[in-house]
């Protein structure tokens, strides 16, 4: 309990974890705005009879960026070497001085991050769900009792990305290989998309399965996977890269 | 006895510098192993998608249009070169080093990004041609016919465009001196922000990223669509105003 206090603390205290925050509750917040009002514009002309039914939760898939970033910096500010004047320390040497057990220590952190993205998520919904309402006024989708499992899935969605972006960088130990990798992906066209055109299979990597937690509507989807299912893969993948961090951390001079 | 010359032309200073920043930058084993991975993934998304069109999924495109369309995703990797050639010098306190043997910041400013345009260059043509020899080889027959003047037109947009690239992420490394920092505001314009803006606003196409992409590749049918030739301009003008605007800071801060 204590470790997981500190490990709270720690990313409490990190500037880059609240740039994670600002750009997790920021990128979806703005971008449904623009999307929002050209929506708008649509309906008003009578093209488009309503907004899509996938309206904000399309932007919260962006937005994962957020906890993309918290989970990479929460394990990689650990590895940051100081400078030479400082005395050249790391800040993973303090923290198995102060926890020797590796194990709780890294159930610490990950927890830490899995509440953390898991509460980033809650507010970027709330932010993204306002915006898009304030916009769009009466045309906004109606809520239904859908919403209430969509709106967990994007909070579950948030929560084993970033876990996935950490036990990554448990495993390279430094953050811009990760970051690269995962941000790029993130993109409106991402690899993982790209993939599902060559083999049905990629449709179940983890984000493409994980994303089928709150979205709709998947262009040109080659495979019909319910939220559920979706959710089960996605537990299953970031099981398995916990499992392979645990075991890699464990064991490695740190 | 001979007193040694004390005093250098600023030619032979410009010169000593580009030799200086140019051993830091090929002495860097990050620079190989970002530019060889880059390479690697860049191919292996150029198979995805010469698969893709194979198949027919995305309409069968010519050659230079599948080969470079993982270029999008590999920039990636050039965003990561120009931010840790800029920001390595800030972990550790090698840039105070630097700035002893070369108090003139301006000048080591410039001699920095001309020795990251001379490596940058023939690393990004290289990689360019990669997927597109690629493309070409495995679709054979199957690609939709192309000149020879199309393919040097769109292999030299997305070298310039490339290299642009890595000398703004140089130089927004140089402003936020924190790698991870500097790679996610990079990255989260360019794969985020910027599609994104380019969709819905229509000043969007004036951006670096939308400038750069319509260098190679022009979008069709719309008459107001900047040029190949103007997006390269545009993308001059945005890097060396940004370059500017650093220079400036960087000449003033401490280190």
């Amino acid at each position: 309990m204590k470790a997981l206090a500190a490990e709270a603390s720690k990313l409490a205290s990190s500037p880059a974890v609240w740039i994670a925050a600002a750009a997790g509750v920021l990128v979806p917040g703005v971008i449904a705005a623009i999307t929002a009002s050209s929506a708008l514009g649509a309906i008003t002309r009578g093209t488009e009879a309503n907004a899509a039914i996938d309206t904000g939760y399309q932007e919260l898939a962006f937005g994962v960026a957020g906890a993309i970033i918290l989970g990479v910096v929460g394990v990689s500010g650990e590895y940051v070497t100081e400078s030479a004047e400082s005395g050249g320390g790391r800040q993973i040497t303090t923290s198995l001085t102060v926890v020797p057990s590796r194990l709780r220590f890294l159930l610490a952190k990950m927890s830490a991050i899995a509440v953390s993205g898991a509460l980033l998520a809650i507010t970027a919904t709330v932010t993204t769900m306002g915006v898009v309402r304030v916009v769009l006024g009466e045309h906004a989708p109606a809520w239904g009792a859908d919403d209430v499992p969509r709106l967990a899935g994007v909070v579950c969605y948030w929560a084993y990305t970033a876990l996935l972006a950490s036990a990554i960088t448990v495993l390279t130990r430094h953050g811009v290989v990760p970051l690269a990798v995962l941000i790029a992906n993130t993109s409106v066209v991402s690899v993982t998309y790209l993939l599902t055109k060559i083999t049905p299979l990629a449709n179940y990597l983890p984000d493409m399965a994980g994303v089928r937690m709150f979205i709709r509507q998947l262009a040109d989807s080659t495979a019909e996977i319910s939220p559920l299912t979706g959710c089960l893969v996605m537990t299953i993948w970031v099981t398995v890269l916990l499992v392979i961090a645990v075991i890699s951390f464990t064991r490695r001079d740190a | 006895m001979t007193v040694p010359q004390t005093t250098r032309t600023r030619g032979q200073e410009g010169a000593r510098a580009l030799a200086a920043e140019l051993s830091k930058l090929v002495s860097l084993p990050a620079t190989w192993l970002t530019l060889g991975g880059t390479l690697v993934v860049n191919l292996i998304l150029a198979i995805a998608f010469t698969i893709a069109g194979l198949r027919g999924s995305t309409g069968t495109g010519s050659a230079p249009d599948i080969g470079l369309a993982s270029i999008g995703y590999a920039q990636a990797g050039f965003v990561v070169l120009g931010v840790l050639a800029a920001c390595s010098e800030y972990t550790g306190g090698q840039i105070r080093t630097t700035l002893t043997a070369m108090p003139r910041r301006a000048l080591q400013f410039t001699a920095k990004h001309v020795a990251l345009a001379i490596v940058v260059l023939p690393a990004a043509a290289i990689t360019a041609a990669s997927g597109v020899v690629l493309a070409a080889g495995v679709l054979g027959d199957a690609a939709a016919p192309v000149t020879s003047g199309r393919v040097a037109g769109a292999l030299s947009g997305v070298t310039a465009y490339l290299a642009l690239t890595t000398l703004i992420s140089a130089a927004v490394g140089a402003l936020a001196r924190q790698t991870l920092a500097a790679v996610v505001v990079l990255l989260g314009y360019l794969f985020i922000a910027g599609p994104l803006l380019r969709d819905h606003v229509s000043a969007a196409k004036y951006l670096p990223d939308s400038a750069g992409v319509a260098m190679w590749f022009p979008p069709a049918g719309d008459a107001g669509a900047v040029t190949p030739v103007r997006g390269a301009l545009l993308l001059m003008a945005w890097t060396a105003a940004l370059m500017a605007v650093v220079v400036l800071g960087y000449r003033r801060w401490d280190m």
